[in-house]
């Protein structure tokens, strides 16, 4: 029996899914479902019937909805569906790869302004997904939020080689370690901040053989890391967002443009630019002359064939007193202390600097002090890059999509 | 008030390997005498903000320790 879908306590196979699908052909348009389970089977359902799926985060309030523009109706409006049976899984396979007119939109998790809306249909939101024999028997660790773009670009890639999914994400770490050893995962993509949450030096996961990481800076110290934990795993970095899904991948910190993107990437003063045709659809407001500003600053490696790096997001740079400083950089260092699980590394406004650097730091234990880490990090970088309120706490906030919670 | 900001001085200073004042003088010049750089003095007045809500270098850069108790007195 092929399984479709597992849970510490629940699983259901692929036969069970098409039974049910073809029992009840309804989902739900503003498909905001409590469970896993439901989510992906609603997004199925609106495949098949070739129509449009809207999927937001199911804790969102009735006011954080209507920013999106939605009304408190659409909220409870079901999409009955007249499509024939599903016979099985290649019809099912077949189906799912013809439909042209179906369109999921979601919104971006950015912390500020207005969420934007972005559309993507099946070809965008599966350009990334790969198919093949090999492939069949993969289990995929779910370890991202269903309804935004990384955690859909993982479904779809299960999916469509008819994988077992089983979630990850936001489960307690006892039971995310049970999961890996119980159902044998091999592939797991998840954010370094998911990474560093599981990361422990006295355990290792022998199933697992892919590692994908996005979403957030990747850095060499979690790379070795990782290798510690998931011995036989090849570890990828990967490129993705809301607005054009998976760009890049690589197996280190540099990612080399393929050639047929050549025409469609762009670096201008630093920061990178994507063309219009390789974005779902979004508001015209959001390009500036057909090409979207994705606020990631990179470094140019190499110029043919055209290889970058990416530094980090515009708004992670802060000037202390004229000099430049990336806050994702000092975070790198600071994490590489032993004791550290995670920081985050802010800038305080002031009137002698413009800014300093201030940092939250989550200490294994509550071995470090903040007078240890502020002498640690004297000896390993400039004096201006060090933060200069050191604050050990508890727990580091995560955003919803599993990121560090950025002001 | 001459206390905490003794006080916040010597947190900075220490932490730096510097030795930490047992006494501060009124005429104490920040930067001369007591030796803080610009990045330590950025760090002084985020920490006073922090403690008496009033930001000393607002108006420019102050120079003793008289002028900021003058400045966290008129809060």
């Amino acid at each position: 029996m092929k399984l479709f879908y597992s849970e510490s306590n629940f699983s259901i196979s692929y036969k069970q899914l098409i039974e049910d699908i073809n029992r009840d052909k309804t989902y739900k348009y503003i498909n905001n479902h409590n469970d896993y389970y439901s989510i992906f089977r609603d997004l199925i359902v609106s495949i098949l019937n070739n129509s449009e799926i809207i999927v937001i985060d199911n804790d969102l309030s009735l006011q954080e909805v209507e920013k999106l523009k939605i009304s408190e109706n659409d909220l409870s409006l079901f999409i009955e569906c007249n499509f024939p049976d599903i016979k099985d899984l290649s019809d099912l396979l077949e189906r799912l790869n013809n439909s042209p007119n179906w369109q999921i939109s979601l919104y971006t998790s950015g912390t500020t302004g207005t969420p934007k809306k972005i559309t993507h249909n099946f070809s965008t939101i599966t350009r990334m997904v790969k198919i093949s024999k090999d492939r069949n028997n993969d289990v995929w660790g779910f370890a991202y939020n269903p309804t935004h773009i990384a955690g859909l670009q993982v479904f779809f890639q299960a999916l469509l080689n008819l994988n077992h999914i089983v979630r990850l994400f936001q489960l307690p770490i006892k039971d995310i370690y049970e999961n890996i050893e119980k159902f044998q995962i091999t592939n797991i993509s998840a954010t370094p901040t998911f990474y560093r949450l599981i990361k422990d030096p006295n355990r290792k996961f022998f199933s697992v053989k892919r590692i994908s990481s996005g979403g957030e800076k990747f850095d060499t110290k979690l790379f070795n890391d990782l290798k510690i934990i998931f011995p036989n795993a090849k570890i990828l970095n990967i490129y993705a967002s809301t607005e054009f899904g998976t760009l890049f991948a690589s197996e280190g910190e540099n990612f080399i443009v393929k050639a047929e993107y050549k025409n469609k990437i762009k670096v201008l003063n630093s920061e990178l630019y994507v063309h219009h045709s390789l974005l779902g659809k979004i508001s015209e407001e959001y390009l500036i002359d057909d090409w979207y500003k994705t606020g990631d600053k990179v470094e140019i490696i190499k110029e043919e064939p055209l290889t970058i790096k990416i530094l980090g997001r515009e708004s992670d740079f802060v000037n202390i007193g004229g000099y430049k400083v990336l806050t994702t950089e000092v975070e790198e260092i600071i994490n590489s202390i032993p004791g550290v699980v995670k920081s985050k590394v802010y800038p305080k406004k002031n009137s002698v600097t413009g800014n300093v650097l201030a940092c939250e730091v989550e200490v294994k234990d509550k071995t470090l002090t903040d007078f240890e880490i502020f002498t640690i990090l004297s000896k390993k970088i400039q004096d201006y890059k060090i933060p200069r309120l050191i604050k050990i706490v508890d727990k580091i906030e995560i955003t919803k999509s599993g990121k560090i919670k950025r002001l | 008030m001459v206390d905490k900001l003794r006080e916040i001085i010597n947190l900075i200073l220490v932490k730096q390997g510097k030795s930490e004042l047992e006494n501060i003088d009124l005429k104490d010049n920040l930067k001369s005498d007591i030796g803080l750089d610009s990045l330590d003095l950025a760090e002084l007045t985020v920490r006073l903000e922090e403690e008496f809500g009033v930001d000393v270098f607002e108006d420019g850069i102050v120079e003793t320790v008289e002028e900021i108790l003058t400045k966290l007195s008129k809060k």
